[in-house]
């Protein structure tokens, strides 16, 4: 059995997710001073790197089952996703402005991450009977209800970044369900229209986010001032970076949160154009690779995982890389298994546990 | 068919999901590319101007020595208070506990930091912090993240108030004169923070005294905390100058004055103007102006209210009345008319004259009305009588007394090396007919010839006269700095007696003319009661000088011994009425600590502390000596 699974299993995406979590920690250890004396070893390091140890034993367990006994669970799967959000909005903790976090003895975890990848095997499920049946606006109806209510949840934590997650995941998935594109090009036209509206459900935070990332000249000791922090240390980095511990816009603390949602910002600085383009070629690889497994997945269940897979990550690094570099407006999206945060990172993953199962049963059945 | 059409439909499906990702790493890789490859400098620069400060060092500013090696001016260590900026808006808690600490109002230190706006230097915000208060910041630290506390050299004047104007003061330079200085010199060494001489000689060898400020280089974090000192330039401190003030003689002049002023001021006395030179030289002993200022108010930052207190003294406490009070030289102008009389011999030593209380031409009398008889030149001159010498006035005609005038050096700038010298005037019908556009009188020369009319005189000028007269007639160019040092204290430039001119005057007139000056003193003369009992035979003559504008000025002129002079002591009383009276006693004070006479009033005050009979023994030698 162990040998099967060394000899099919999909050791790009290992790879390339052992490179990227490793780069993570050593991010992270810059990002919180781990080279500084007088300061203890960093906890934050510590805590990644324990729960890297516990997710690589999720992986590697995730291989002993079979990927569609999770159709079997998606009902019971999407009744606790729903419960875990309301949980949230009712008990949880909120910080910079937003409800996020339930505390769990030593541990927060965020559940909106987790939510993600359980909102992916539900939309996976619910879609997989709809494939290539979502010919008309009619057919959509029940596909976006099912859809919209955990969105709604999430994005009255208020977490604006997951639910254009869920969004980006879904349409993703659609796509791939073969959805007409007549439908597409009306929703988004509609949607464009529709755009100005948003403006007057928004947060007034969220609001300020979106104009400080059109000017983040406006506020720029407030909102703007990650912006333009991250900015400098990212273009300061030039072509070689000012090496390991030695970025002075990290190491003097002049990029905030540069450990979770600022992370790409260190490593630019730090390590360069080269090590950015390193970090992007790994996490291309990798969804590089989520498309593949779901091109060449002979079920569609298992196709539409890998694609709801690769959409969320391909998602999370515009978003979070384009924040860093002022093309994106700042939300709280991690940079998927670099940034520090045990739930992303155990959501990732599992994420990546899914994809190798389901490509080895891919390989299993050719063969 | 179907398999294949779903087939095709699949393919095209990923193939544009795999586009979209293609395209999404390359705008994300082409963005990089052009802020970190492209861009890359301009990055750089805006990263070190965020972690980089440059930290002025003051440099500390050269010593002025007196002409024994005796510390006038110097600097001390001092701890300043600095906000080192990091380009946000102060945080207000910070502002609020920094404001408590310092016990300054918040609105005071955001003002200097508001008025502080361009580059990253550290912006003082306090000068000369006692040990409490930094301790007690100290104490708060983590809570001052952005306070600096650095030890700076502070101009320090030990003596407070001494001759205040003529050491000048210094201050802070200003960011508008900064680009001023930096417009006309680009390779200044003033910087942000320099301390600049501001007046006196503070500001006249500013560039001897200042040195190079230097700085090091810090880096700090976000908010602002300094974390590393990443490069040092060593400061390079300034030259020293060596006057030629002797702090002794100084000091005695502070004194008396302090004492004169004290007793005068209520009956109207607004000033004084004292100088003591060295007739054989031209070296400036003392020299002192009241009312006057306190340079260390300057040097620790200024109040307001201290700062309006002076401006609004309307007794100028800033002009050194002893080179820019231009006063009526009454009584001692005399000296001119004198030898003027007898040179061109006009008079005999000898000749008798009648003062009946009044001239026979013109009814000008003597100031107190009365009238001295018959009085040869050297009692006419010992007692100071008017009439004698409007009717040598009256026999010289103006145009003698204005050339001889002119040969003492009245009229014009002395030419002593500081700011803001007056020239004075000497009364002539040019004058006037320039001035007023009017015919001279005959009166108006019986006024010249008492030092009244439109003559007018510093108490330098007439310091130079007497020191012509003490010394033959050779005119010195009065001086107050005789050296100027190089960085390494070896001497750059030294300053000595500088002849301007010599009085065409033969010694047997000056002799005369020393003789009435020693006789005024003497039993009989005009101070003959002020130095009744004084071992040093002193020369000298009072004045009382017509003001138009309120009381008489008082003068006295002096110079001793008589007959070796080794000191001319000026002293004016502004509106301090009889010269006698007035000056007199604080030249007579001068004197005594500057030939070491025992003070009368000192001796009493001894004698309650010790037994009277040693301390008689003690003194009598001395007083022979």
């Amino acid at each position: 059995m162990l040998q099967r699974i060394w000899r099919d299993c999909d050791w790009t995406i290992i790879t390339c997710t052992l490179l990227l979590v490793a780069i993570g920690v050593v991010a992270i250890g810059s990002a919180t001073h781990i080279n500084q004396t007088g300061l203890h070893f960093s906890t934050l390091v510590a805590k990644q790197l324990i729960f890297f140890v516990i997710n690589v034993a999720l992986v590697i367990a995730i291989q002993f089952l079979d990927y569609h006994k999770l159709k079997d669970w998606a009902n019971g799967i999407y009744i606790l996703t729903i419960l875990m959000l309301l949980a949230v909005i009712f008990v949880g903790t909120s910080a910079l402005g937003a409800q996020r976090w339930i505390q769990l003895g030593p541990i927060t975890i965020q559940p909106s991450e987790f939510s993600k990848l359980l909102m992916i095997i539900c939309m996976a499920k619910m879609l997989e009977s709809r494939f290539n049946k979502l010919d008309t606006f009619k057919s959509l109806i029940v596909p976006v209800l099912y859809v919209g209510f955990p969105i709604l949840l999430v994005f009255m934590q208020p977490d604006l970044g997951t639910s254009l997650v869920y969004m980006a995941i879904f349409i993703g998935m659609l796509f791939i369900s073969g959805i007409r594109l007549r439908l597409i090009r009306i929703i988004a036209t509609v949607g464009v229209f529709l755009m100005p509206l948003a403006w007057f459900i928004l947060k007034d935070y969220q609001k300020k986010r979106i104009l400080v990332f059109m000017n983040p000249d406006i506020d720029p000791f407030g909102s703007g001032y990650h912006i333009i922090q991250s900015k400098i240390a990212i273009g300061s980095g030039t072509i070689f970076g000012k090496g390991l511990f030695n970025g002075t816009q990290s190491q003097l603390n002049f990029l905030p949160e540069n450990h979770t949602d600022f992370i790409f910002s260190v490593i630019g600085e730090e390590l360069g154009f080269i090590g950015c383009i390193i970090v992007l070629i790994l996490l291309f690889m990798l969804i590089y690779r989520s498309i593949k497994v779901a091109y060449t997945c002979n079920d569609r269940f298992g196709m539409l995982l890998a694609t709801g897979i690769g959409s969320m990550l391909c998602f999370e690094v515009l978003v979070n890389a384009g924040m860093t570099m002022g093309i994106m407006p700042v939300t709280g999206i991690p940079l998927p298994f670099i940034s520090y945060g045990v739930s992303a990172l155990t959501t990732n993953m599992i994420s990546i546990g899914i994809l190798l199962n389901i490509s080895m049963q891919r390989t299993k059945y050719i063969f | 068919m179907l398999e294949s059409l779903y087939k095709r439909k699949k393919t095209s499906r990923f193939d544009v999901l795999f586009y979209i990702v293609m395209g999404i790493f390359v705008i994300l890789g082409l963005r990089l590319f052009a802020m970190q490859v492209l861009e890359g400098g301009y990055y750089q620069a805006k990263a070190e101007g965020n972690r980089l400060r440059m930290v002025p060092m003051t440099a500390a500013r050269g010593v002025m020595y007196d002409r024994n090696g005796q510390i006038l001016v110097g600097s001390r260590p001092a701890y300043t208070i600095s906000i080192m900026p990091n380009g946000k808006p102060l945080d207000e808690d910070e502002l609020a506990k920094l404001a408590k600490l310092l016990n300054k109002k918040p609105e005071d230190i955001q003002k200097k930091v508001n008025d502080h706006k361009h580059g990253y230097e550290p912006i003082r915000i306090a000068n000369d912090i006692s040990m409490d208060v930094v301790t007690s910041i100290e104490e708060h630290r983590h809570e001052l993240p952005g306070v600096s506390i650095d030890v700076e050299p502070l101009r320090y004047y030990p003596y407070e108030t001494m001759a205040a104007q003529l050491f000048g003061y210094v201050g802070e330079v200003s960011e508008e004169e900064l680009a001023e200085i930096k417009a006309q010199n680009p390779n200044t060494t003033v910087g942000a923070g320099s301390i600049l001489g501001r007046a006196g000689l503070e500001k006249l060898y500013d560039s001897v005294l200042r040195g190079i400020d230097g700085g090091k280089q810090l880096e700090v974090d976000a908010s602002g905390r300094p974390v590393a000192e990443v490069d040092r330039k060593h400061t390079v401190p300034g030259s020293n100058i060596h006057l030629t003030i002797d702090v002794n003689v100084q000091k005695a002049a502070e004194e008396a004055v302090k004492k004169q002023l004290d007793i005068l001021r209520s009956s109207g006395a607004t000033g004084a103007a004292v100088v003591a030179l060295d007739p054989n030289t031209g070296a400036v002993l003392a020299m002192v102006s009241a009312p006057e200022f306190n340079p260390n108010w300057f040097a620790k930052g200024i109040t307001n209210t201290q700062w309006n207190q002076l401006n609004n003294d309307k007794n100028h406490p800033f002009e050194n009345k002893v080179i820019a009070g231009e006063y009526p030289p009454g009584s001692p102008f005399k000296i001119v008319t004198g030898t003027a009389a007898l040179d061109l011999k006009k008079v005999t030593p000898d000749e008798m004259i009648f003062d009946s209380g009044k001239h026979w031409l013109i009814d000008k009398r003597n100031a107190e009305g009365e009238a001295l008889g018959w009085l040869n030149f050297n009692q006419a001159l010992a007692k100071s009588d008017n009439v004698y010498f409007y009717e040598m006035g009256n026999r010289l005609g103006i145009e003698n007394i204005d050339l001889y005038a002119r040969y003492f050096g009245l009229g014009e700038k002395t030419g002593i090396n500081l700011v803001g010298e007056a020239a004075g005037n000497v009364a002539s019908p040019e004058y006037k007919r320039k001035v007023f556009d009017q015919d001279w009188y005959l009166g108006e020369t019986f006024d010249a010839a008492i030092g009244q009319s439109f003559h007018l005189a510093t108490p330098l000028q007439m310091a130079v006269l007497l020191s012509q007269v003490a010394n033959g007639g050779i005119r010195y160019q009065p001086y107050v700095v005789s050296r100027v040092d190089n960085p390494d204290g070896t001497p750059a430039e030294i300053f000595g007696p500088k002849n301007l001119g010599v009085l065409p005057v033969p010694k047997n007139i000056m002799d005369l003319i020393r003789e009435g000056l020693r006789d005024v003193t003497n039993e009989g003369g005009t101070a003959g009661a002020l130095f009744k009992g004084f071992p040093i035979a002193v020369a000298g003559k009072t004045g009382t000088a017509e003001n138009a504008h309120g009381r008489d000025h008082g003068w006295f002129v002096a110079y001793a011994p008589y007959d070796k002079p080794q000191i001319v002591v000026v002293a004016l009383v502004e509106q301090g009425g009889f010269g006698a009276g007035s000056a007199g006693p604080i030249v007579r004070d001068i004197l005594s600590a500057y030939f070491k006479v025992p003070d009368a009033t000192k001796k009493t005050t001894d004698t309650k502390k010790s037994n009277t009979k040693n301390n008689q023994q003690n003194i009598k030698p001395s007083v022979k000596e």
